[in-house]
C-alpha cells in the first residue's frame, strides 16, 4: 500500500469523551481505544473538561516537560474542550453525537444517558461488571487486577502478590473496547443493529485470567504464584537476566542446548518429574546461564528451537534490532515537544504500518 | 433478532492455543461461522496440555481447549497430504477469513499460504499471528506465552523492590492473552473493508510488538531520556502516594491505593480479616480489594460478569470480555471433538459425496484421533 491509499477507518467519526470526576484507570483505557482509532484513520474528537484531561499532568513525564502517557494514549486526535455539566456544555455534545458514528466514554459520566440514548453506538468503560455499584467504590487499576485475580498469579508464594508491569488492566480494557468499536462500525457499514457494548476492567481481567478459573474448576484448586517452585523462571546471565521458557515437547531440545549429563537422569524425564525437582534442575541450568550474555543464550537456544526469553528493558527495546528492521517505531514531530519516537500499531496491512500523528494540545 | 455484526462471515481457523484460537472465537461470538482446522498428526497442543488423563479420547477432554474453542466447528484434516491441502484450498474459496499463528513458513510450504490462498480468493482477509512478525531477522524465531514477557519489556517493569524481574508464568502468560483483544479488532475491520473494495489483504500481527505496544509511554519516556532507568518498584507506582498488597489476620492479602500516605497501614490490616480491612478502607474513601484467587472467581458470578459460562454439557467456558447490548452469549456449540464435523462441512459446504469421504477417511487425510502422544 502506498501513503495515497485510505486509511481503513477514514469514512468514521468518533467521539470520545472524558468526563471530570472518573478514575483515571477508566481514562486510560478509553484513551487507548480511541488512539487506535484515530490511528486507523477514523476522526476521533476528545471531549475534556475545563482544565484538560487530568492524564496530561500524568507520569511518566517527558525530560521537556508534558506527559508521556498522554502524548502515546492520544495520537491522532483532534481535542475540544466542553463543560458537560452546563447547558451549553450539554447541548454541544449532542450536537456531535448527532453525527458521530460512535461514542467512547467512562461510567460514571453525568452524560452517560444522553450518550446511551444517542445515535452514535455507546462503547462505555466501567471499573465493574454491570450490577455492581460502582459508584460506591472507590477503585483504582491495582485493587482491580487483586479483583481480577491477576496478583494472586505473581511473585512467590510465602511472599507478597505483585502487580503486573504497565498499565495492563487500562490497556487490556482499552484493546477490548478498541474490538467492541470495530464489531459496532463493522454493524453500521453493513446496514445492521449495531450492539451497545460495555467493557468493564475487572471482567477484562478475568478474561485474560481464565486458567486461574478452569484451574480451581478442573482440579478444585486455584493455580497461584509459584515463584522458585515453577517450571519456568528468571535466571541471572552476565549481562542481565533470561527466562527460562519451554514446552514439554522442547525438553529434548533444552536436554541437548544445556549438554549437562546430569539432565539425562531418569527423574527429569517426565513434566511431573522436572516439577518436582525443579530446585535440583536449576541448580543445573543456573551456571549454564550465567556466563553467557542474553545475545548468546538467544542464539545458542533458538538454534535448537528453544523459547528461552532475554530479558529487556523498554530502553533496551529502542535498539532491538527486530523491532528497527520492522519499522516498530517512529518518530513524530510534535509543535512544541520536538521529536517523539513510539511504538506503531502492533500491525502491518499489507507491509503497511499506521504512523500516529502529535496528540492535540488543550484549545482554550 | 437482527443479524449480529459478523453474521454471514466464515473463517478458516488455523489457531492454536490462545493467541490464534481466541482470535477467532471473538470473531465467533460476533456471530462469524467459525472452522477449526487440525490434523490427526498435529492437535491443538491446548489438547494435550490440559489432558485430565491417558484413556481413550484424552484429546477430547481438555478443559483449556474446551475453554477457548466453544462456538467453533472442528475439521482434522491432514496438511502434509496433498490431498489434504486441496480440501483447504477448496475451502478458502469459500471463506472470507484466515486466521493462523503457526511458525512463520509452515503453511506457505503447504501450498496453503497467502500467496496461494489469495490468487485463489482474493478478498480474504489472512491474519498472521506470530511470535516476532512476517518479517525481520527474528522472524523465524520460537516463543511461548512467557518468553514475551521477557522479549516485549514487561518482565523488566514486573518485580519486587530491586529486585530480579519477573514474568507471569505458564498460569497466565499474559502476552498471549492480549493479542487477541486487539487482532480481533483489526480483522474486523479489515472484512468491512474487504466488503467493500473487494480486496482482501495480509495482517502480520507480532505478539511481542502487541506486548510492547501496552508499554508504549515507557518507551516514549525512554527515548527521549536515556538516562531512565527501568526500575522495579514492587508494587508502588509513580505518582501515588502509598500501594502494595497487605497481610489480613485471616492470611489472606489486600490491595490498597491511596492518594496519602498510611504509615500504619500494614498494623492496621494485620489486625482485622481480609473483608473487615478491605470495607473499612472502602468506607474511608480508599481504593482496596481482597487479592482473589481462581476459586474466588468462581465464588462471585456478579465479579465474573459475563466472562464465564456453560456450554450445553454444562461444563464451565470462557465467556465474553464485554457485554453486547448488555448481554454475554450464549454457547450454540460447544468445542469440537477432533474432527467432528469434517464430514458435516465437506457435505455441505463442498458437495463431498459418501465415496469421497470414505476415500478421504481411508487415504488418512480425515481422522478423528490423534497419531501423536505429546505436543
Amino acid at each position: 500500500m502506498s501513503a495515497a491509499d485510505t486509511l481503513p477507518l477514514q469514512r468514521f467519526t468518533v467521539v470520545e469523551v472524558n468526563d471530570r470526576d472518573v478514575p483515571q484507570c477508566l481514562r486510560l483505557a478509553t484513551s487507548l481505544a480511541g488512539k487506535i482509532a484515530a490511528d486507523l484513520g477514523a476522526d476521533v474528537l476528545k471531549v475534556e473538561p475545563p482544565g484538560g484531561d487530568p492524564v496530561r499532568k500524568a507520569p511518566p513525564f517527558l525530560p521537556q516537560g508534558g506527559s508521556a502517557l498522554f502524548q502515546f494514549l492520544n495520537t491522532s486526535k483532534r481535542s475540544l474542550v466542553l463543560d458537560l455539566a452546563s447547558d451549553a456544555g450539554h447541548a454541544a455534545l449532542g450536537k456531535l453525537l448527532d453525527t458521530a458514528d460512535a461514542v467512547l466514554f467512562e461510567e460514571p459520566a453525568c452524560v452517560a444517558p444522553q450518550m446511551r440514548a444517542s445515535r452514535a453506538t455507546p462503547i462505555e468503560i466501567a471499573a465493574l461488571p454491570a450490577g455492581m455499584q460502582a459508584g460506591a467504590h472507590p477503585v483504582s487499576e491495582f485493587t482491580i487486577l487483586a479483583m481480577s485475580g491477576l496478583l494472586h498469579m505473581i511473585g512467590e508464594p510465602e511472599r507478597k502478590p505483585l502487580r503486573i508491569g504497565g498499565h495492563q488492566a487500562s490497556y487490556a480494557a482499552g484493546l477490548t473496547a478498541f474490538t467492541g468499536l470495530a464489531a459496532a462500525l463493522a454493524a453500521r457499514d453493513a446496514g445492521r443493529n449495531a450492539p451497545a457494548v460495555r467493557v468493564s476492567l475487572t471482567e477484562v481481567m478475568q478474561w485474560v485470567n481464565w486458567k486461574a478459573a478452569s484451574g480451581a474448576d478442573a482440579s478444585g484448586v486455584s493455580p497461584g504464584r509459584e515463584g522458585k517452585r515453577s517450571e519456568f523462571q528468571v535466571v541471572p546471565c552476565r549481562d542481565g537476566h533470561v527466562a527460562v521458557v519451554h514446552t514439554a515437547t522442547q525438553w529434548p531440545a533444552m536436554r541437548a542446548l544445556v549438554g549437562d549429563p546430569r539432565l539425562d537422569h531418569v527423574k527429569y524425564a517426565t513434566r511431573a518429574g522436572r516439577r518436582q525437582n525443579v530446585a535440583e534442575l536449576y541448580e543445573i541450568l543456573t551456571p549454564w546461564l550465567a556466563d553467557k550474555t542474553r545475545r548468546e543464550i538467544q542464539a545458542l537456544a533458538q538454534a535448537k528451537g528453544v523459547p528461552f526469553g532475554p530479558i529487556f528493558s523498554p530502553a533496551e527495546l529502542l535498539a532491538a534490532e527486530q523491532y528497527l528492521a520492522r519499522g516498530f517505531f517512529t518518530d513524530i514531530a510534535h509543535p512544541t515537544l520536538g521529536t517523539l519516537r513510539l511504538p506503531q500499531l502492533p500491525v502491518q496491512w499489507n507491509g503497511r504500518s499506521f504512523a500516529p500523528r502529535p496528540a492535540p494540545g488543550l484549545s482554550t | 433478532m437482527s443479524a449480529r455484526p459478523l453474521h454471514g462471515v466464515r473463517v478458516l481457523d488455523f489457531g492454536l492455543l490462545t493467541a490464534g484460537a481466541n482470535t477467532s472465537a471473538m470473531l465467533a461470538d460476533l456471530g462469524a461461522d467459525v472452522l477449526k482446522i487440525e490434523s490427526g498428526a498435529y492437535l491443538d497442543p491446548f489438547r494435550v496440555v490440559g489432558k485430565p488423563d491417558n484413556d481413550d479420547g484424552w484429546w477430547n477432554r481438555s478443559p483449556q481447549f474446551r475453554f477457548t474453542n466453544r462456538n467453533k466447528r472442528g475439521l482434522a484434516l491432514n496438511l502434509k497430504d496433498p490431498q489434504g491441502q486441496r480440501v483447504i484450498r477448496e475451502l478458502a474459496a469459500r471463506c472470507d477469513v484466515v486466521i493462523e499463528n503457526f511458525r512463520r513458513g509452515v503453511l506457505d510450504r503447504a501450498g496453503v499460504g497467502y500467496k496461494d490462498l489469495s490468487a485463489i480468493n482474493p478478498k480474504l482477509v489472512f491474519a498472521a499471528i506470530s511470535s516476532q512478525g512476517d518479517t525481520g531477522p527474528e522472524r523465524m524465531n520460537v516463543s511461548f506465552g512467557s518468553t514475551l514477557d521477557a522479549t516485549s519489556g514487561i518482565a523488566a517493569l514486573t518485580g519486587y523492590e530491586g529486585e530480579e524481574p519477573r514474568i507471569s508464568g505458564m498460569d497466565v502468560n499474559y502476552p498471549d492473552q492480549i493479542v487477541s483483544l486487539f487482532a480481533a479488532g483489526i480483522v474486523i475491520i479489515a472484512i468491512m473493508v474487504a466488503r467493500r473494495t473487494r480486496r482482501g489483504c495480509f495482517l502480520d500481527f507480532s505478539q511481542r510488538e502487541v506486548a510492547s505496544f501496552t508499554l508504549g509511554e515507557e518507551i516514549l519516556a525512554a527515548a527521549c531520556n536515556p538516562g531512565r532507568s527501568s526500575v522495579r518498584g514492587g508494587n508502588a507506582i509513580e505518582g501515588i502516594a502509598q500501594q502494595d498488597t497487605y497481610r489480613c489476620s485471616d492470611g489472606r492479602w489486600i490491595a490498597v491505593t491511596s492518594e496519602i500516605a498510611l504509615p500504619d497501614l500494614a498494623r492496621f490490616c494485620a489486625a482485622l480479616t481480609s473483608t473487615e480491612a478491605a470495607a473499612e478502607l472502602l468506607t474511608r474513601g480508599i481504593a482496596a480489594a481482597s487479592c482473589n484467587d481462581g476459586g474466588d472467581l468462581l465464588r462471585d458470578v456478579a465479579l465474573a460478569g459475563v466472562t464465564l459460562t456453560r456450554d450445553e454439557k454444562g461444563r464451565l467456558v470462557k465467556g465474553l470480555p464485554y457485554r453486547l447490548d448488555g448481554k454475554g452469549i450464549v454457547i450454540e456449540c460447544a468445542a469440537p471433538d477432533l474432527g467432528q464435523h469434517t464430514e458435516e462441512v465437506l457435505r455441505d459446504l463442498l458437495g463431498y459425496d459418501e465415496a469421497k469421504l470414505e476415500e478421504l477417511a481411508k487415504a488418512g487425510v480425515t481422522s478423528t484421533t490423534p497419531s501423536t502422544g505429546d505436543v
